[in-house]
């Protein structure tokens, strides 16, 4: 397949563009960096009289906001990206020029995806900045792992998104349908597990199995995993999963994750081709 | 005789005639540079009460330690065993070390190597730096000894597992141990020991900070616990008063702050537990029926769960405590009983009461009744969901619908508005982390450059017109392949269908280099469906093949000798013309030349700097030719090009694809224009329903042409009335059209009603006829 970067480069550089001029993503990353820093500052002003702070009170906070907004942003900025060109016509126009079906998606993803880590990395960086003020006690390097899984939940969220789209002619059902996903991912899936632990008293493995098809749940294990060593919080299920895979387990995470993007961006891609440009 | 012995020489004259002090005790003056053996040479001279003034200087260990002397020392004198076996061993009572760097001893476990191993009472170990050691202090049955004002540091190197004590005291009774700073070891710990004392130590980096077992009568008083696996971990003792300590940022796998198991009457009183694992850990305390723990002015703040009790936690008083901001408050594992257990005027953070006569207390008692916690303290597994937002969903609906509310943990009748916060515990100074202010000023700077770095750094600003450093024009496919082939655009068979709707049906053609062809057919057709299958941007069926590019597999190829002006004009609202043919001719492959050429010859120079928002439908057409002509194509469809034009516009147009026509472009256009497609086209395919019905040259197509034609006539709606009844009579099939009548008449007789009508007086404002074909 002939792939032209330079192509790829240029509809990536129209999605930022497009990403600086919506008011949605405006919006959601002030959202992400509002909440963030303030998050941070409840947890590590408290007791600044004692010169102590909670930063692992505040890196649960973070976990917390990263699983319930960022697939927010990934999934309905995903839902927009296609299905929303393809209703205004500008879809059509674009594909209507020497470009592939692969350049467009790339360039799409590569975009808003590059926005969308530009935006979290803009609360986060708000964050270290107050971190660091309080005198937060967490490794720089335990931050950044926080950070590049949000980053793969990031770009998690919008494959599923962009795969949404890419099947939908009309943004305003892609988005209704992101949100249900949204739904489906933060809430549903938990709490289905849930309630079938308890009715159908599944085997501790049976839990960890379950939890590792929500791609929040992986991105939530490695993070703790990433910031406090191990997944003892987590009760039997994560000394379960630490004992079983040992050093392995932040390998087999990420896998996951990574698998997360490049299926549905595959599918993405397969649906876009079968829908074409309409 | 050797140097080394002329050398000691000096020193056992002054061991000889040393200062006499009064009660007979003497000090002896070691000189720094005496030689490493010098030392230990000096304490077997020295008397029971003598003093060792030792002035610096380096010694070798071991030093064994015999008489109950007093070693001084000054400029930091070291003593290093240089990893072998311990640095400093003591068996006599009395003695003090005071100022020296203990270093390096040995590290097998089995031989308990240490820095300073006491096996004897009395002894006063002070003010030094006793470094990379196994076991710091090691204290057998060293009954009032003093640790104090020391900087004691374990093997860093070595895992936890195989690091030794800090200090260990083993049946050694009224120690004290004080002010001393330890890091990178197993624990502080005391076996058996009664009556001591630990005071004001600053443990880090180490597994247990402090570590009780069996050892009653103890107060552990203002020492700060930070990073350890476990901040204090108190076992099997009774009587221990634990005030005012610190205990923070302790997570290892168990990860307690204070962690407390089969005790009895034990007072945990002001302490600060903050950002643990576990704050504070309950295991079966208090043991005995008639003991009791009390729990007074404690902080509990921001720990991954407060306070966590395991079976039978009872007869406890829980006074003035503030939990503050952990995840779990309180945890309670097993069969906990809470028999006699108190709850009484402590602050939690996630009360949810009022306090109306401003007394400081809540109204309403404190209820630990949340859904999760309950339903993970009876299945650990959903532990797993701890930090998932679906938490805080089940919680909510707990709230909203109390009959799913599960039965509180505990009750806090008293509960306090504000936290308390006692004086006595020692703070820390954490610095600013100037290595997290660098990384957060670098995830700015890549925020930013996500936005608008990467934005610069891949393109010039948009907003103007390029230059002619542009990247060059890629060879196009259309070199290679035009010479030669006739047909520039062969369709075979092209069927499309949207689910069971067949919008075009088994299409054939094949057009020749520079023929201009019309589509032509009513709405529906299937004339746009043919352009977007030519193009390449809707899947087909069938086969087609442009300047011998097989769209199927290389539309891209194809793409790149074709222009295309589609009937709905959709750009970038938000980009300007400048910007918009800059992304086009970038995605084309052309040269800032052709922007400046085109933008010239369709009179868009002018509003290069407007929005495409802000153009008119004419101006909007002319920017979508101006992007299909801008690199030069062979081949322009353009659909429904005049549809949005007003007459001027759309003769303007018109010249323009004449122009075109006549520099050879091949061009196929949809129309539904009787007078544009006979005018400008060759030839003619005529689409219905999906099928081409006909496909000649226009005046062949006029035969075509059928008797039903749709005639719309626009009269006053004062006069609707009597026009169709008019021509009704006159035999027309007539039916209105809101402002309007539609009337069936031929083709060649179109003007028939508008004279009938004339004639009658009725006005005729407008008229507008559609051709149905044969």
């Amino acid at each position: 397949m002939n792939i032209d970067f330079g192509n790829i480069l240029l509809l990536t550089r129209k999605e930022i563009l497009d990403a600086r001029r919506n008011r949605w993503f405006i919006l959601y990353t002030i959202i992400f960096a509002g909440l963030s820093l303030a998050l941070s500052w409840l947890g590590l002003s408290g007791l600044r009289e004692y010169g102590l702070s909670g930063f692992g009170r505040t890196t649960a906070s973070m976990i917390n906001l990263v699983l319930l907004i960022v697939p927010l942003m990934g999934l309905t900025l995903g839902a927009m990206s296609i299905a929303g060109e393809r209703e205004r016509g500008t879809l059509i126009y674009i594909l209507a020029q020497p470009v592939s079906h692969l350049e467009l998606l790339l360039g799409k993803f590569l975009g808003v995806g590059l926005s969308l880590l530009g935006a979290l990395t803009i609360g986060f960086g708000l964050s270290g900045f107050m971190i660091a003020y309080y005198g937060g006690t967490t490794a720089v390097g335990s931050y950044l792992a926080l950070i590049l899984f949000t980053f793969l939940l990031a770009l998690t969220s919008l494959g599923l998104g962009m795969l949404i789209s890419s099947a939908l002619r009309k943004a305003d059902t892609a988005i209704g349908i992101s949100l249900f996903a949204w739904l489906l991912l933060v809430f549903f899936g938990d709490l289905g597990i849930m309630g079938s632990t308890i009715i159908m008293n599944f085997s501790i493995e049976q839990v960890f199995m379950l939890a590792l098809f929500n791609p929040l749940q992986v991105f939530k294990l490695s993070a703790i995993l990433m910031l406090q060593g191990n997944l003892e919080i987590l009760g039997p299920v994560g000394v379960y999963a630490m004992r079983q895979y040992g050093a392995q387990l932040l390998p087999i995470l990420s896998a996951f994750l990574v698998s997360w993007i490049l299926i549905t961006f595959s599918l993405t891609f397969y649906a876009f081709k079968q829908r074409g440009a309409l | 005789m050797p140097m080394q012995y002329i050398r000691l020489i000096p020193l056992f004259l002054g061991l000889l005639l040393g200062t006499i002090h009064e009660g007979g005790a003497r000090v002896f003056r070691i000189p720094a540079d005496a030689p490493a053996s010098a030392l230990q040479e000096a304490i077997r001279r020295a008397d029971d009460g003598d003093t060792l003034d030792v002035q610096g200087g380096y010694f070798q260990g071991p030093i064994e330690i015999d008489k109950s002397v007093t070693l001084i020392g000054r400029n930091r004198p070291v003593i290093d065993a240089r990893e072998q076996g311990t640095v400093v061993a003591v068996y006599v009572p009395g003695v003090t070390i005071k100022g020296f760097v203990i270093r390096n001893s040995g590290d097998l476990l089995n031989e308990e190597h240490a820095g300073v191993s006491v096996d004897t009472s009395d002894v006063v170990i002070e003010n030094n730096r006793i470094l990379n050691v196994l076991f710091g202090v090691y204290l057998r049955k060293a009954d009032r000894t003093v640790v104090r004002n020391n900087r004691i540091e374990g093997k860093k190197e070595l895992p936890i597992p195989r690091r030794g004590d800090l200090i260990r005291a083993w049946y050694s009774n009224d120690l004290l141990i004080e002010n001393n700073t330890l890091k990178y070891g197993r624990d502080v710990i005391v076996w058996f020991s009664k009556n001591t004392v630990l005071r004001g130590n600053q443990i880090e980096d180490a597994r247990y900070g402090i570590h009780f077992m069996y050892s009653s009568d103890c107060e552990i008083v203002n020492n700060i616990l930070t990073g350890n696996s476990v901040g204090a971990y108190l076992m099997y003792s009774r009587r221990l008063r634990v005030q005012h300590n610190t205990a923070a940022y302790n997570r290892g796998p168990s990860g307690f702050g204070i962690g407390l198991k089969d005790l009895d009457d034990i007072e945990l009183i002001e302490n600060l537990v903050v950002d643990n694992r576990v704050g504070v850990f309950i295991d079966n305390s208090p043991r005995e029926y008639d003991s009791r723990m009390i729990y007074n002015g404690n902080v509990i703040a921001y720990n991954d769960i407060g306070m966590h009790m395991l079976t039978y936690v009872r007869n406890s008083s829980l006074r003035l405590n503030s939990f503050i901001e952990n995840y779990e408050q309180v945890a309670v594992s097993g069969m906990g009983q809470w028999e006699a257990t108190q709850w009484q005027t402590n602050f939690w953070s996630d009360y949810a009461g009022f306090d109306q006569n401003r007394d400081g207390v809540g109204d309403i008692p404190y209820r630990a009744e949340k859904l999760f916690e309950s339903l993970i303290d009876q299945h650990k597994a959903l532990r797993l969901f701890i930090y998932s937002p679906a938490i805080q969903a089940v919680n909510f609906a707990a709230r909203a619908f109390p009959v799913v509310k599960p039965q509180p943990k505990l009750m806090d009748p008293t509960p306090r508005m504000e936290p308390y916060f006692p004086k006595g515990p020692r703070g820390i100074q954490l610095p600013t982390r100037w290595s997290m202010v660098f990384t957060a000023a670098g995830l700015l700077i890549f925020g930013w450059a996500s936005f608008a770095g990467f934005y610069f750094l891949t393109g010039r600003r948009q907003g103007k017109v390029p230059d002619a450093t542009m990247s060059p024009v890629s060879p196009s496919p259309k070199n290679e392949r035009t010479q030669g082939v006739e047909s520039m655009i062969q369709v075979n068979h092209l069927t499309k269908r949207f689910g069971r709707i067949v919008a075009v049906d088994d299409v054939s053609f094949t057009i020749k280099k520079s023929e201009a062809v019309a589509l032509w057919g009513a709405n529906g057709a299937g004339k746009t469906t043919v352009l977007r299958c030519l193009l390449g941007v809707l899947p087909f069926e069938g086969q087609i093949r442009i300047n011998g590019f097989d769209v199927a597999r290389q539309s891209k190829a194809a793409r790149h000798i074709v222009g295309f002006v589609p009937q709905e004009i959709s750009f970038h609202d938000n980009l300007t013309v400048s910007e918009t043919l800059d992304f086009y001719a970038r995605l084309r492959k052309t040269t800032s030349d052709s922007i400046k050429d085109w933008m010239e010859r369709l009179e868009l120079a002018f509003y290069q700097e407007k929005t495409v928002k802000e153009l008119s439908g004419g101006m909007k057409q002319r920017l979508a030719l101006a992007v299909a002509l801008l690199s030069h194509p062979d081949i322009l469809f353009l659909d429904e090009p005049t549809a949005n034009l007003d007459m001027k516009s759309r003769e303007n147009f018109l010249g323009l694809l004449e122009e075109l026509r006549q520099e050879g472009k091949t061009i196929v256009f949809s129309s539904h224009r009787m007078e544009e497609v006979f005018s400008f086209a060759n030839r003619v395919l005529v689409l219905d329903q999906g099928k081409l019905i006909v496909d000649a040259p226009p005046a062949e197509v006029y035969q075509h042409l059928g008797k039903a034609t749709l005639l719309r006539l626009f009269v006053p709606s004062s006069q609707l009335e009597a026009a169709t009844e008019l021509l009704t009579a006159n035999g027309f099939k007539v039916s209105r059209n809101g402002m309007g009548i539609k009337v069936q008449v031929e083709f060649h007789s179109k003007g028939k009603p508008i004279f009938l009508l004339a004639n009658a007086g009725i006005t005729v404002e407008d008229f507008e006829y559609e051709v149905e074909l044969i």
